[in-house]
């Protein structure tokens, strides 16, 4: 992607992922029900606390942020505090930044309320979280919180109980196409179905990286197809891996055991592979014992190349075991 | 009383914005309407408080906030007719109790606690040598909601600590030249603690009126780091304890059964154990019961004006485990319904008008997935319900092959009548290690009883799912993703698992989910180890207890019980089933006592 940046310059200018950001609640994409209900809080205002959690790139952040802008306007600026994982957040700051700005007066018009966004609060501690309880309850009339995290587990439970919880599930792979050919529109890409295909298989679920590969591929190749989106995304390819997976269960070990060391060859990691073929198999239709003992096997297989054996013999010696659980599940 | 004329003409305003609001449901009219709304919601927070009443909530409001915000009455308006979300409150400060009745603790309870009030408010007041009650309880039960209406309720005001704003370690960096000194939020304490023990309430602003007997509060414990600091903490609270005139209350918050072994609660629960022994009272809140909190959401539904069906309520209140506050949050956050069809009704649903819409998102026929509630073992109950019974097809076993690959009889099975696991994983929010457990804990029941063969199939999957979480036991999942695979193939292996292995599933009928015993027994292990680890130290008192026992045995031993407990690393299949036995042994009797009291207190709860 160091090619000198002849074409469009502009593209440079802003990630896609911001370019695109959706200002508007209605616009945001996917989990209906929830965006429904913040919409009516943007018409209606009064904001209740919030805590909305899910996995990343599903639009927590987004949906906050689209929420705060439409509540307050022009009066953005002053009523909103924004603070996430990069900013101070020990409990000082807790204490005393969001206790003066909860002091703060500002005129607004009824029903909105100061904002206060905390991105990322499953990484405050719970010090910091343990203060601002009681700030939360006591200036409730003139200030609200919006709290966005991955696991609503780590947010302490006093505080879970003075928020209403909003959970994110990961988008489809429909939602994240129909945004994807927006912004192929609006930026000119050219593209085949398939490289779009590819796009959402590495997204996986997550929007911001689904726009982000689809930049890289862009700007690095001008062209998107299945190729260049997993040589961006330095992913093994998936058909390539469901080569292998295929070549298994029709018992081609052979086959299947090249097919590996061709993918190791071109220098991917094995937790690379092994996080591939998982995902592989789980979309793979197989019987149901198959693939509940390919799971396992692979699975088991992951644990160890964490704990460091990630060597190419440990990849055979998964497949190996694949093709033994496959010739057990044979009939005869 | 010249407020309350004011507050009545904006009533009247009131109505003019209701029909604005009805007519073309903008929100345009609340620009003409300046700085006066604000007093005016003030005013229709509390419809229904009558003006006997309102001295004290006013009293109290101000004492507790201390803040400009509630100078206004709060419940001069007699009758305000119709109710509507105009007010830009929360619900839970709108419908915040205000008279005993309206508590939704047990009656039991606040009986004791008011009890406890009275007596030593009265008068002539004999000499308690304890003036401190201490009120436990999980996150929202009503705690301070309780001690509010129980001290206006005795005509008392009720004062609490106000912390300072603080000043931020870099400022006073800046500052330090003008010989300003740091002090920390558990150096306010304590001088706060001090004053009031010396001194008592000093209550500058109620000359007007005879001078009302006071209650502290204390709500917010400074938070402490380090041994020093709980030490400063414990000893100032115990001298609070000994020493002070004035009716106090402490609240608690219990955190049910997230990380016991997080330090704070852990101090928390040690400071809780150091005031009683000190001399404290002490009473514990249950968590509200599920028809309690029923009763309370139907009636905010009512004055809502607000079409919610009963299976919906139902659902917010069991999803919420206990927490009545969660509960009417959640329940705000509900009522928010879509109408984008038809913009000219007002967001207010009026009765019935709604009920045809059938895009409830709670009720949708397969994927179950609930969007709110705190506590995640509903949904996750109804996705182990799917897993256990274990619904397949039916009929002619379809030949399945794939590929002209053909099963085993023995190791192929129907095809299964959901969706994919791991959607309907995904779908009920849940982490892989309780799915695990609970799978572990209540398959047994859905297996026949001659299928031995299934059952060992069955746990020889969830042990393998279990060595997968090993790593992540104890801890949350956080986003990495090499391990959330790990966690992933984990939760399928067991799921799939418990689906496979379970081959001849008994025809549907009801069963109990029971929560994992396993969690008991791990928190019971771990509070043993605490418990030992202090024993130590007490036997080097004796001196018959030779030192070299100690710690060749005895310490080598608790290390091995500890590294249990803490879930750290693997051990020897062998040795880790022994010792699950030997700790099962130890805790069993304890445990049964465990479940007996619950018991009891359950029913006492159930029977009002």
């Amino acid at each position: 992607m160091s090619s000198s940046s002849s074409s469009s310059s502009n593209a440079y200018d802003v990630p896609w992922v911001e370019k695109y950001r959706p200002n508007k609640v209605a616009d945001i994409v996917g989990n209906e029900d929830a965006v429904s209900r913040l919409q009516v809080i943007a018409r209606d205002g009064n904001l209740p606390n919030l805590i909305l959690s899910g996995p990343p790139g599903t639009g927590k952040t987004t949906s906050i942020l689209a929420l705060a802008h439409e509540l307050l306007g022009p009066n953005y600026k002053e009523a909103v505090l924004e603070l996430n994982a990069s900013d101070d957040r020990g409990i000082d700051v807790v204490r005393n930044k969001i206790k003066m700005f909860a002091q703060k007066r500002v005129t607004l018009p009824p029903g909105r309320h100061k904002i206060v966004i905390l991105d990322e609060a499953d990484s405050m501690t719970t010090g910091a979280q343990q203060a601002l309880r009681r700030t939360m309850e006591i200036y409730s009339n003139s200030t609200r919180f919006a709290l966005a995290c991955n696991t609503s587990a780590k947010i302490i439970e006093p505080i879970q109980s003075r928020c209403a919880i909003v959970r994110f599930l990961r988008l489809s792979d429909q939602e994240i196409l129909g945004r994807l050919m927006v912004v192929v529109q609006a930026e000119k890409v050219t593209y085949v179905p398939e490289g779009l295909e590819a796009i959402i298989f590495t997204a996986d679920g997550d929007m911001r990286q689904a726009l982000n590969n689809l930049q890289a591929t862009y700007s690095g190749f001008q062209f998107v197809n299945q190729a260049n989106v997993f040589k961006v995304c330095d992913q093994p390819h998936p058909l390539h891996v469901k080569n292998i997976v295929r070549n298994v269960i029709e018992g081609k070990f052979d086959e299947a055991c090249s097919g590996l060391k061709q993918l190791y060859d071109l220098g991917y990691s094995p937790t690379d592979i092994i996080t591939t073929l998982f995902r592989i198999i789980k979309n793979y239709d197989m019987a149901e014992y198959l693939k509940l003992e390919f799971m396992k096997e692979t699975g088991f297989a992951h644990m160890r190349i964490c704990d460091g054996v990630g060597s190419y013999l440990q990849m055979c010696g998964l497949l190996a075991k694949l093709s033994l659980v496959r010739e057990t599940a044979k009939a005869v | 009383m010249g407020k309350r004329n004011c507050v009545l003409i904006l009533s009247s305003e009131d109505e003019d914005c209701s029909n604005v609001r009805s007519s073309s449901s903008t929100r345009s009219y609340t620009k003409t309407k300046s700085k006066s709304t604000s007093t005016s919601s003030r005013g229709r927070k509390r419809p229904r408080a009558s003006a006997s009443r309102s001295n004290l909530s006013k009293l109290h409001e101000i004492d507790l906030f201390g803040d400009d915000f509630n100078e206004v009455f709060t419940g001069s308006k007699v009758s305000a007719g119709a109710h509507r979300r105009c007010a830009d409150d929360l619900w839970i400060d709108k419908y915040k109790p205000l008279s005993l009745e309206e508590l939704a603790v047990h009656k039991k309870k606040v009986e004791e606690v008011k009890t406890w009030f009275e007596e030593r408010l009265k008068p002539l007041k004999g000499i308690y040598t304890n003036n401190v009650l201490i009120v436990s309880g999980q996150a929202g039960v009503g705690k301070s909601a309780a001690i509010h209406v129980i001290a206006s309720h005795l005509g008392a005001v009720v004062c609490g600590w106000n912390t300072p704003t603080p000043v931020i370690w870099q400022e006073h960096l800046y500052n330090s030249g003008t010989g300003m000194k740091y002090t920390s939020k558990l150096d306010e304490f304590e001088s706060f603690v001090e004053r009031v023990r010396k001194y008592g309430l000093l209550l500058t602003s109620h000359t007007w009126e005879s001078k009302p007997s006071s209650i502290l509060l204390i709500d917010d414990l400074p938070l402490t780091n380090g041994k020093y600091a709980f030490g400063r903490l414990k000893d100032c609270l115990h001298l609070l304890v000994n020493s002070t005139q004035i009716p106090t209350a402490i609240l608690f918050t219990d955190y049910g059964n997230a990380d016991s072994a997080d330090y704070n609660a852990r101090c928390l629960d040690e400071l809780k154990l150091s005031l009683e022994s000190s001399g404290a009272c002490k009473v514990a809140f249950n968590p509200i019961t599920v028809n309690t909190m029923k009763k309370i959401l139907h009636r905010i539904c009512q004055m809502e004006l607000c079409d919610v069906t009963a299976e919906d309520v139902d659902l917010i209140a069991k999803s919420s485990g206990g927490d009545i506050r969660h509960a009417i949050t959640s329940l705000q956050f509900f009522c928010l319904k879509p109408n984008l069809g038809h913009s000219l009704a007002p967001s207010t649903c009026y009765p019935g008008a709604l009920k045809d819409e059938s895009d409830k998102p709670v009720i949708s026929d397969d994927g179950y997935s609930l969007h709110f509630g705190r506590d995640e073992t509903l949904s996750l109950f109804h996705a182990l319900g799917k897993f256990l019974h274990n619904k397949r097809e039916t009929g002619v076993a379809t030949e399945y092959d794939h590929d002209g690959f053909l099963m085993r009889e023995r190791l192929s099975r129907l095809p299964l009548k959901m969706d994919v696991p791991e959607k309907i994983l995904c779908q009920a929010h849940v982490q892989p290690g309780p799915v695990a457990d609970f799978l572990h804990e209540n398959v047994l029941d859905f297996l026949n009883d001659e299928a031995i063969d299934d059952a060992s199939t069955l746990s020889s999957y969830l042990g393998d799912a279990d060595i997968l979480l090993a790593k992540h036991r104890g801890m949350l999942s956080s986003y990495n993703e090499a391990e959330s695979v790990l966690l992933s193939a984990a939760a399928s292996i067991a799921v799939r698992g418990v689906l496979f292995g379970n081959s001849q599933p008994l025809s549907s009928r009801w069963h109990a989910i029971r929560r994992p015993k396993l969690w008991q027994v791990e928190k019971a292990s771990l509070y043993k180890n605490e418990v030992d680890r202090l024993r130590i130290p007490a036997c080097k008192r004796f001196s018959s207890y030779h030192m070299s026992i100690v710690t060749t045995e005895y310490m080598p031993m608790l290390k091995l019980l500890g590294n249990r407990g803490c879930g750290g690393g693997f051990h020897d299949p062998s040795q880790e089933s022994l010792l699950n036995l030997e700790i099962e042994d130890f805790d069993f009797d304890k445990m049964d006592l465990d479940e007996q009291s619950r018991e009891t207190s359950d029913d006492d709860i159930e029977d009002w």
